[in-house]
């Protein structure tokens, strides 16, 4: 019973991590935030290039959004001088706002994209912003690993 | 600031390094600035709004103590800010991010920014190639993004996020003092009569007090006012990145101010957010999840790993051969660190190695902060060749509290501008280096983590690590793996190298992994051969112009040809007060700076070869002397002696690495030698060291081989793969020139001859030095090198 339990259990953990593949930064233009647009060859097989390219194309052109020195960033420095920096508390940076709408991004991204290839981006901000993490999944499928082929047989006949 | 200093500097080693503990150790010593700071600033403002200001606001108007009020709430507030406020930390990279086998991943990546190439090395504690103008701070034991340096007086980094607060803390406080001060002798010049009282004599101690910080702070403010109009970073202008060069990162002298104060706040990582929640680490993922909540969860789970780890000091990397670990530390200070003694005593003794160790006497007044940071570095598995260094910049007493950075500076540029980075900067340089360098007094802000550290870790020595280190990497038997290159990376040192076991860290210089945090192994593990008679060279190879990260293309391609032609140039760029970092070289840039680089190397081949025959080490010993002058003063053509690059030809690739290492002993136990440029004479030692370590590379490149396809042979192409290295190596230059010149050897050739027939000589690791020439026999990969050359690496 429990084996067969287990065995259960590991025919349901049917998809697993295949491989990560990055992207990483592009610093041709210096350190502000822009991640390559170059496909990764190991997707080719996974997604079509022009889906990943808009996907990365968009998202460098939200952090150069949220990086841009203009009025509102000049405007929230001035402001939180003012108060000694206690504005912080309260009000989201220029910046901060961003990143909730890129995160919103991607999680429509993943929804909407990747998940159906078996696909998952990871936010960025997650690794420090260095690469964008993107996992590929495989479906090991009811036969199980090879490890545990034999134990998911034996749950499957028991079944 | 100098009594603070001195006691952060008293304080600097409370206790012995924990290479054991899991978790960083605490440390008090790192809170005596910052408690020192906190006191000082809160103390003095009371005691003057209490003594001072309530005559002031009656005599003239209650508008002085609000102006003093608010002054103060805003030194306050951004004192608070740059404390606590996180500088930029990368979190620990995931495990699937380097799932490249560490023996074929090179250690150093190139990337090029707007035309200049800029090396990304490999961070064996924080898994990850560290982005540009990224470095590992030892203190916090963390890569930080844009690094400034780690401030001791609010003990945090200063990076990317709190620049900004740092900077304006500065201001404002030279203003508050300014103020202070102001404030307090009108007081005292209208009750001249009643000095006795209480009130004026407290007001005059804290004028005296503001009196006292004024000069290390205006000093230091100004300083920073050049590095924002400059776009640089301390980091980088202490280590001369870009003297004479241009900066990659610079957008303009306005822009660069913009981007400073008006800038939104840059983000936290969120990961590091992760680190309170307990997460177990089961892989497995539940069955009951959906599949999108449990890959959240595991994602999330490996970012906990990563914090957690990040905490306990990052999991060990997968230890590469034995043998490749830590080659040098036995040069070390063992007997200090355990840590670093069960690593050693994994690899396997060379007598070249243990040739090192009678030899290797740091001086005792440094010797304890040496063995500190060497401990922390050699624990996070980074820079033996601060280690190294720190016995060389034990040397110089007056440098203590200078960051490693300064290391890297011509000791000329230290002593004459302090840390205000040599004599471009009078005003801040002067004020910032007015305090002697003894006792980290007068540079508040670059003591290495509240110790005063003999920082001047060589730049030479760091950078010739790095060469030694590239080679060594090589040599351990990583095999170059192309695929790993993805970025026309050209150093063939390898991540294996690097990732050693990363105990914690405790407290080592800040800058030291700015210099040459993952380049000590490599570098330790060179050729043992130097030892002895290294210390005849007195005359450090001046720093080869630390140009390696940005240097272009063409410039490397020139030193290449340069690197035949012995010339006095090179000595002026390898001198540490011209460092031609991050040179735009065209194609026909001039000669000069590899002339001498030429020279460097064929110097300090002389004195990696002491066991040479006669004639060459006899040649080193008459200019030694001379060579230390000549560094430290002019770029005249030192070395008369004819090129000894044959001489230190190949054999020495493993000795190459303990040459480096024996380079700066040198400087160490020839005090007389090295009284005024003792870093260049340990840049000197170190780049001769790292000539061996090109010399080696080129030689197994050559072995290794097939590969015709630079320069036609591996002799050649070693060469130029050595140049690239050099260039691109993150340490400031010194060995660059050394290795290419090494690298040109006519001999080179033979190289793999002689390695082959001397199997005894400083093979530090046996197995290292077959396996990579081993793995080297097969394909030839072509890597994109500096300045879009084409190199085959043989993989």
């Amino acid at each position: 019973m429990s084996t067969e339990f287990h065995n259960l259990q590991e025919l349901r953990h049917s998809v697993s991590v295949a491989t990560k593949v990055f992207i990483q930064r592009d610093y041709s233009q210096g350190t502000t935030c822009r991640f390559q647009t170059k496909f990764p060859s190991e997707l080719d097989s996974r997604i079509e290039r022009t889906l990943l390219e808009d996907t990365v194309k968009t998202l460098n052109s939200y952090y150069a959004e949220a990086e841009k020195m203009g009025g509102q960033s000049y405007m929230e420095g001035c402001l939180a001088c003012a108060t000694a920096y206690l504005i912080f508390l309260c009000m989201e940076t220029r910046y901060e706002k961003m990143l909730k709408k890129i995160s919103g991004y991607i999680q429509e991204q993943n929804e909407k994209i990747y998940a159906p290839r078996g696909l998952l981006l990871t936010d960025p901000i997650e690794r420090g912003m260095r690469v964008i993490e993107v996992s590929v999944f495989e479906d090991r499928g009811s036969s199980g690993s090879s490890h545990s082929s034999s134990v998911s047989s034996g749950g499957i006949s028991q079944r | 600031m100098p009594g603070s200093s001195k006691s952060g500097g008293a304080g600097g080693l409370p206790s012995p390094p924990h290479t054991a503990s899991p978790s960083r150790p605490l440390r008090p010593s790192r809170y005596v600035p910052v408690s020192a700071a906190t006191a000082f600033l809160v103390g003095s403002t009371t005691l003057f709004f209490c003594f001072t200001c309530p005559w002031l606001s009656e005599q003239f108007s209650v508008v002085v103590p609000i102006y003093n009020g608010v002054t103060f709430l805003f030194v306050l507030a951004n004192f608070c800010m740059a404390t606590f406020m996180d500088p930029g930390i990368f979190p620990r990279a995931d495990e699937d991010e380097d799932k490249e086998d560490d023996f074929r991943a090179p250690l150093y990546k190139t990337v090029e920014i707007r035309g200049i190439q800029v090396r990304m090395k490999w961070c064996s504690t924080c898994r990850f190639y560290r982005p540009p103008r990224c470095s590992h701070c030892s203190v916090c034991d963390n890569c930080v993004e844009d690094f400034d340096h780690h401030c001791p007086w609010v003990n945090n980094c200063i990076g990317r996020r709190n620049y900004r607060h740092f900077f304006l803390f500065l201001l404002s406080l030279t203003v508050h003092i300014m103020g202070v001060f102001g404030f307090g002798l009108l007081y005292v010049l209208y009750h001249t009569q009643q000095l006795d009282t209480v009130h004026s004599a407290v007001t005059m101690a804290v004028m005296c007090v503001a009196g006292l910080f004024f000069i290390p702070v205006a000093g230091l403010t100004g300083f920073h006012m050049v590095l924002v109009a400059r776009g640089r970073t301390t980091n980088e202008q202490v280590t001369g990145k870009f003297r004479g060069g241009v900066n990659p990162f610079t957008n303009g002298c306005w822009k660069n101010v913009s981007h400073v104060l008006c800038s939104s706040q840059a983000p936290r990582s969120l990961s590091l957010f992760v680190l309170s929640l307990s997460v177990s680490l089961s892989p497995s993922l539940p069955p009951s999840l959906s599949l999108s909540l449990s890959l959240y969860l595991t994602q999330s789970k490996s970012s906990l790993e990563m914090m957690e780890s990040q905490s306990c000091d990052a999991e060990p990397p997968p230890p590469p051969k034995p043998e490749l670990r830590y080659p040098g530390l036995s040069r070390g200070h063992q007997e200090q660190h355990t840590e670093e003694s069960s690593l050693l005593s994994k690899a396997p003794p060379t007598p070249t190695m243990y040739k090192y160790r009678p030899t290797y006497s740091s001086p005792g007044k440094n010797h304890t902060a040496l063995t500190h940071a060497y401990a922390n570095q050699m624990s996070r598995g980074d820079s033996l060749k601060e280690s190294s260094s720190l016995l060389q910049s034990s040397q110089q007493p007056g440098f203590r509290s200078e960051p490693s950075l300064d290391g890297r500076e011509a000791p000329g540029e230290r002593g004459g501008g302090g840390l205000g980075g040599g004599g471009d900067r009078p005003g801040g340089g002067g004020s910032v280096g007015g305090a002697p360098g003894s006792g980290g007094g007068g540079i508040p802000g670059y003591s290495l983590g509240g110790r005063s550290y003999p920082s001047f870790s060589d730049p030479t020595v760091l950078s010739s690590g790095g060469g030694a280190s590239r080679s060594s990497s090589v040599r351990s038997g990583s095999a170059h793996n192309a695929a790993h290159i993805s970025e026309a990376t050209t150093s063939t040192s390898y991540k294996s190298l690097a990732n050693q076991t990363p105990p914690p860290r405790n407290g080592s210089l800040s800058y030291d992994s700015l210099l040459t945090p993952s380049e000590s192994p490599d570098f330790e593990s060179a050729a043992p051969d130097m030892s002895p008679g290294r210390h005849r060279t007195p005359a450090p190879p001046p720093v080869l112009g630390y140009s390696s990260p940005y240097l272009s293309a063409q410039l490397s391609q020139q030193r290449d040809a340069e690197l035949h032609q012995p010339s006095a140039s090179s000595v002026a760029l390898l001198s540490s007060p011209h460092r031609a970092h991050y040179l735009r070289v065209t194609s026909s840039s001039s000669p000069p700076p590899p002339p001498e680089r030429e020279r460097l190397l064929q110097e300090s081949h002389s004195h990696s070869h002491h066991s040479q025959p006669p004639p060459s080490s006899a040649a080193p010993q008459p200019p030694h002397p001379h060579h230390h002058h000549s560094s430290h003063s002019s770029r005249p053509p030192r070395f008369s002696r004819p090129p000894l690059l044959s001489d230190s030809a190949a054999p020495h690739h493993y000795p190459y690495r303990t040459r480096s290492t024996d380079t700066p002993l040198a400087p160490s136990t020839h005090p007389p030698r090295s009284p005024h440029p003792p870093p260049l004479g340990k840049s000197l030692s170190y780049s001769s060291a790292a000539a061996a370590e090109m010399q080696y590379r080129m030689v197994r490149k050559a072995s290794a081989s097939a590969g015709g396809g630079g320069g036609g042979g591996g002799g050649i192409q070693a060469p130029k793969d050595e140049i690239q290295m050099k260039l691109l190596s993150r340490t400031n230059g010194q060995p660059r020139s050394s290795l290419s010149s090494s690298g040109s050897t006519p001999s080179s050739p033979s190289h793999p001859i002689s390695m082959s027939t001397r199997p005894g000589q400083a093979y530090p690791s046996p197995g290292n030095t077959q396996s990579p020439a081993h793995k080297l026999g097969g394909g030839v990969k072509k890597v994109t090198g500096v300045g879009g050359t084409t190199y085959e690496i043989s993989v």
